[in-house]
């Protein structure tokens, strides 16, 4: 809380020394404490992030991707992606080898898990043909 | 509108970045296209070499491939130009391809010439080229003391190098515990210690309270090898143990070769910036021939005004601003401290006291530089 007294000429002016006394005994601790290595590692990793941000942010595939994720069912898509890693993942550690040949493909080919995961890639790859078809009429 | 730049140092590749951004819709309806002509597949941070020099960076620090730092839609090609024809607007390159244009800008940049100087290059160590920082690193190395010349040739290529490299030398011999041992004497061909005028009043206390001698009016007239002697056309000499030379420098070959400036630097209007005689000739850097330092800070500023003005052509047709002279330049007044010159055609620079902080600016700035020619600070 403020008093009459800190609002004072004189206490404003001790604060602003304060402040400044701090400031510098920062400064000294950082020049105390930070090599000439330390300095110029933080300066490339932070010139190295200017770029890449300058890049992501004039990326114009990048920015409609980043749109297009802020749909909801955009992002459900991404946890189920994820999902789906994780599954797979586990999957496949307890799963035999496959054995190979025709009969094997058959028989994956029968699975109604195979035939779901086949019509969802084909639905995506459909619209993903049509997308680049029309920006190559528009000349894109 | 075809953008030729010839050239691909730090102005050069400022202006074609900073084209490519301000000319992205123009460039995407192909009504603008910039293509780049250079020497080299790679591009130095020269100033690192007085880093190298000392061992306070490694030579590979100081490249990056010049491919990396253009913007993609900046046509590149390592095919250094032979034969400027600006009648024809066209420039020939060593390939035998010919390229044409509506706008040119040569950013050619400078070259040592310390052959100009009998026993200059066989008796001294530089620090102006890799090979020649590496040099001298390992000749310091071994140094155990006696007499240390520098001595200087102009025009050369950042007016502050002598200076520094003086400072520097102070240091490391410090550093190593031998700077008693060691007599250091600065040699400058004007009769004060630096061209800039400020400079000298603020480096003239630095060099007593470091020890260091220095002699003025010192035109370097030829180098002794055998007796490691060092003379001046002023008739006075320096028996030198080793000797550090900032040789004169001149502009690149195929700039004297074309005749378009004497010792290859090109008469340049300094507000516009554009060739004399030719108002679609830009000349940027070391190549013109201003009264400004040879810098990359130099570069930089007059690279800014460049791709400004190149930008309102395309755009309006006419130019919209013109460079005023301004120079930034770090000072490293040994290592672990430095200041800085802040100048332009009307105003010199005020040097404030060298400290720290500067310091770890420039050396943040040694990194941040990629940044720089990459047109976004």
């Amino acid at each position: 809380m403020t008093t009459e007294k800190d609002k004072s000429p004189e206490a404003a002016e001790n604060i602003n020394l304060d402040g400044l006394a701090e400031l510098a005994s920062l400064v000294a601790a950082a020049q105390d404490a930070l090599t000439d290595d330390m300095v110029t590692r933080m300066a490339s990793a932070f010139s190295e992030g200017i770029t890449l941000l300058d890049r992501l942010t004039r990326n114009e595939g990048l920015i409609h991707l980043l749109q297009e994720l802020d749909r909801p069912e955009n992002q459900r898509f991404l946890i189920s992606l994820s999902n789906a890693f994780t599954a797979a993942s586990r999957d496949i550690a307890t799963a035999p080898p496959a054995k190979g040949g025709v009969v094997g493909l058959c028989k994956l080919g029968c699975n109604d898990g195979t035939q779901e995961g086949l019509r969802l890639v084909s639905l995506i790859a459909e619209h993903l043909s049509e997308s680049m078809r029309e920006m190559h009429r528009r000349g894109g | 509108m075809r953008i030729l730049i010839v050239g691909g140092g730090t102005g050069g590749t400022i202006i074609a970045n900073n084209l490519s951004r301000r000319l992205d819709s123009e460039i995407r309806n192909k009504t603008a296209k910039i293509t780049m002509l250079s020497a080299s597949e790679l591009h130095m941070y020269q100033p690192g070499l007085l880093y190298v020099a000392f061992g306070q960076m490694m030579p590979d620090e100081l490249y990056r491939k010049q491919a990396t730092l253009l913007e993609s839609s900046i046509e590149f090609h390592v095919d250094p130009v032979d034969k400027f024809e600006l009648d024809r607007k066209e420039v020939t390159t060593k390939s035998g391809k010919t390229y044409g244009y509506d706008i040119l800008v040569i950013a050619t940049g400078s070259r040592v010439m310390p052959k100009k100087i009998p026993g200059l290059e066989e008796g001294s160590e530089t620090f102006y080229t890799e090979a020649g920082a590496v040099s001298m690193f390992k000749k310091l190395r071994e140094f155990e003391g006696g007499n240390v010349g520098i001595v200087v040739g102009v025009p050369h290529k950042c007016p502050i190098a002598p200076v520094e490299v003086t400072f520097s030398l102070h240091d490391y011999f410090k550093k190593r515990g031998i700077r008693d041992k060691v007599n250091i004497k600065y040699h400058y061909p004007i009769n004060r210690i630096h061209s800039i005028e400020n400079v000298a009043i603020w480096a003239k206390p630095e060099f007593d309270r470091m020890g260091v001698e220095y002699e003025t009016l010192f035109n370097v007239d030829e180098v002794d090898v055998e007796k490691k002697i060092v003379k001046s056309m002023e008739g006075s000499e320096y028996k030198y143990d080793l000797l550090i030379s900032i040789p004169e420098h001149h502009g690149m070959a195929v700039i004297e070769d074309n005749d378009l400036g004497r010792d290859g630097w090109i008469p340049t209007d300094r507000y516009q910036l554009t060739m004399e005689g030719h108002d679609n000739v830009y000349v940027v850097g070391d190549t013109t021939n201003l009264p400004v330092s040879k810098t990359g800070s130099a570069a930089h500023f007059e690279a800014e005004v460049i791709s400004e003005n190149i930008a309102s052509i395309v755009k309006i047709g006419v130019p919209v601003t013109e460079y005023d002279g301004k120079v930034y330049c770090f000072i490293e007044a040994g290592h672990d401290k430095a200041t800085y010159a802040n100048f332009n055609y009307e105003n010199p620079p005020d040097l404030r006291a060298a400290n720290k902080s500067m310091h770890w600016f420039k050396m943040s700035y040694n990194k941040m530089y990629w940044t720089s020619v990459r047109g976004l600070l």
